[in-house]
């Protein structure tokens, strides 16, 4: 059963490479693009921190994502996800900062459409709302981080070389948080299919602590995107340099906006804290650090006025707006497509017939 | 030799102290010239005038090394990566401005000109004005390092100061020709009087650049 359903994970740990060549390497963008962290020292902490954040933290996100659509044969979960991969490694290839989540979601309503599952609409709004949500509140964590910052440097009169330093101090923190935040956040997207039908079981390491079934699973989706994030340099330059010129402090404010956006669609803690307040809950679904890391560079640029909004370089993103909207439609499509022959080309069950009668 | 290595913060702080340093050289500079000027055009070239130009000498030693340190360190650390070269091309100014007074010194030391006394207080009024134009360069220097804001209020001083230095030369020069010195000697006058004006010109241009930095670290 475990070499078969590693043979079926491939394609996982492939979309997880994918994630961490994209979405994960957006943590670090505009501090390597503002050559404040070296590439090296930048994925090295990603990397270490991804891989905490989807071990320790990655439940939650991955409950939201499975509300959707539960693939429940390997087959179908193999495909989904592998369509997904191929629908991210391509828009890469092309240079353009396209979402994980948008191409997992894609790549699930194409399942649900060929084993004709009917689409949980709730679900579907619920994470299509974030793919607004996420840019807007990006944005408006930017401008007010900027402002605070920006007033805080100019009563604390820092001389330029201690700004400097504690600048590095504060990119390297926020993006280490930004990386957990992700691994919580985003292991959904790249193992969240396959826990229906996950072999794993619980061990306990020494008699210290147990790592769960679930837990096993996404380390390995973790390590996937931990390698993946060495293949960032080219998406990390896009973000960082290509949308507008962002300089060390603004770099500082991009990283911990986007940190601070994956981190409230992950914590359960916040979760409860709002219900406690009496507030409607955030849901807890996988969002996308692209959107939000281009919201956040947006907010940053509209944060010093009319001048800083004609800096932005609105053709770039256009784009990358072109790129949001294809993602989950091509995602949809190579898996619909894809489903069929892993079906009958290749005689492999996609899903279960119970499922197909259910949904009528 | 192998390299020691320090704590980044430890190397902040060094570098800091460097920047620091290369300032305070070029306000002793400035006195250094001022002094020595007003000494040599009440009394001549005596031991007093000579250790100026000594430490005149020390000092353009010390700014080149300090700006050869400063701007490997920022390089080959990564530091400032958005105004290290904004900050090298201060520390050029800054270095250019001692050269020029030390060249000046120099070739008062060398040529030893007589100036008639009736241009004593004008000469010594022209270079007092080129140092306070050194001087307010280095205090809006100070300014952006700190407070980019703040130093456009000591740039316009930089500007008013040189045109002042300016009229002065000019009106020294004027008198100069008007005067019955033989014309070798007016030549002769007038070239140091020019030396003096170039300071400030120097000064100057450091101001125009140093409003573009500052502007460009307050965006």
């Amino acid at each position: 059963m475990a070499p078969a359903f590693l043979v079926f994970l491939s394609s996982g740990l492939f979309l997880g490479w994918s994630l961490g060549a994209n979405d994960a390497a957006n943590v670090f963008g505009t501090a390597v693009g503002s050559r404040m962290l070296r590439f090296s020292t930048a994925a090295a902490i990603c990397a270490v921190f991804v891989v905490l954040g989807a071990v320790i933290s990655g439940a939650g996100a991955s409950h939201g994502l499975g509300q959707l659509g539960a693939v429940n044969a390997l087959g179908g979960s193999f495909t989904v996800a592998l369509a997904a991969a191929l629908t991210v490694y391509g828009m890469t290839k092309f240079g353009l900062p396209v979402s994980t989540t948008q191409a997992i979601v894609g790549g699930i309503v194409g399942w649900n459409l060929f084993s004709r599952t009917p689409t949980d609409l709730g679900a579907l709004t619920k994470i299509v709302g974030t793919w607004i949500a996420a840019p807007l509140l990006g944005a408006a964590f930017a401008l007010v981080l900027y402002r605070v910052t920006e007033a805080g440097i100019r009563a604390a009169k820092p001389h330029i070389l201690w700004l400097d330093q504690w600048t590095r101090i504060g990119l390297v923190v926020a993006g280490a948080l930004g990386a957990y935040s992700l691994g919580a956040n985003n292991i959904a997207n790249v193992v969240g299919v396959f826990v229906p039908a996950s072999p794993f079981e619980d061990i306990s390491i020494g008699g210290v602590f147990t790592l769960t079934g679930q837990q096993r699973l996404f380390l390995m989706g973790a390590l996937a995107i931990a390698v993946g994030t060495y293949f960032s340099r080219r998406v990390m330059l896009t973000v960082g340099r290509s949308i507008v010129t962002v300089g060390p402090v603004g770099g500082w404010v991009v990283v911990m906006a986007q940190s601070l956006v994956l981190f409230v669609f992950s914590s359960q803690t916040l979760q409860a804290f709002l219900v406690r307040l009496g507030l409607p809950p955030i849901p807890l679904v996988p969002v996308s650090s692209s959107q939000a890391v281009v919201g956040a560079v947006c907010g940053l640029a509209l944060s010093r006025g009319l001048k800083g909004a004609r800096q932005i370089k609105w053709a770039v993103l256009r784009n990358i707006a072109l790129g949001w909207i294809a993602t989950p439609a091509i995602a949809a499509v190579i898996s619909y497509v894809a489903l069929y022959f892993v079906q009958n080309v290749f005689e492999q069950p996609v899903y279960r017939a119970a499922v197909t009668a259910a949904g009528g | 030799m192998a390299e020691l290595k320090i704590s980044p913060f430890r190397r902040t702080q060094v570098l800091k102290s460097q920047i620091d340093e290369m300032l305070d050289v070029v306000s002793q500079a400035a006195l250094a010239y001022k002094h020595g000027t007003e000494h040599y055009v009440r009394l001549g070239w005596d031991a007093t005038a000579e250790q100026k130009f000594q430490q005149l000498c020390e000092f353009e030693d010390r700014g080149d090394k300090l700006r050869g340190d400063i701007g490997q360190a920022l390089y080959t650390e990564m530091l400032l990566p958005d105004t290290s070269g904004d900050v090298l091309g201060l520390l050029g100014s800054l270095d250019r401005l001692l050269d020029d007074m030390m060249h000046g010194f120099m070739i008062l030391r060398i040529e030893r000109p007589e100036i008639p006394p009736e241009f004593h207080d004008t000469w010594i009024e022209c270079a007092g004005l080129a140092v306070d134009t050194v001087e307010q360069v280095v205090v809006a220097a100070r300014s952006y390092f700190r407070d980019p804001k703040t130093a456009r209020d000591h740039i316009h001083k930089i500007h008013f100061l040189e045109n002042e230095t300016e009229d002065t030369a000019l009106r020294i020069m004027e008198q100069l020709f008007a005067s019955g010195l033989s014309l070798d000697r007016k030549m002769q006058l007038r070239g140091h009087v020019w030396l003096i004006d170039r300071v400030a010109d120097v000064a100057d241009d450091a101001g125009d650049a140093l409003a573009i930095y500052a502007v460009k670290r307050s965006v």
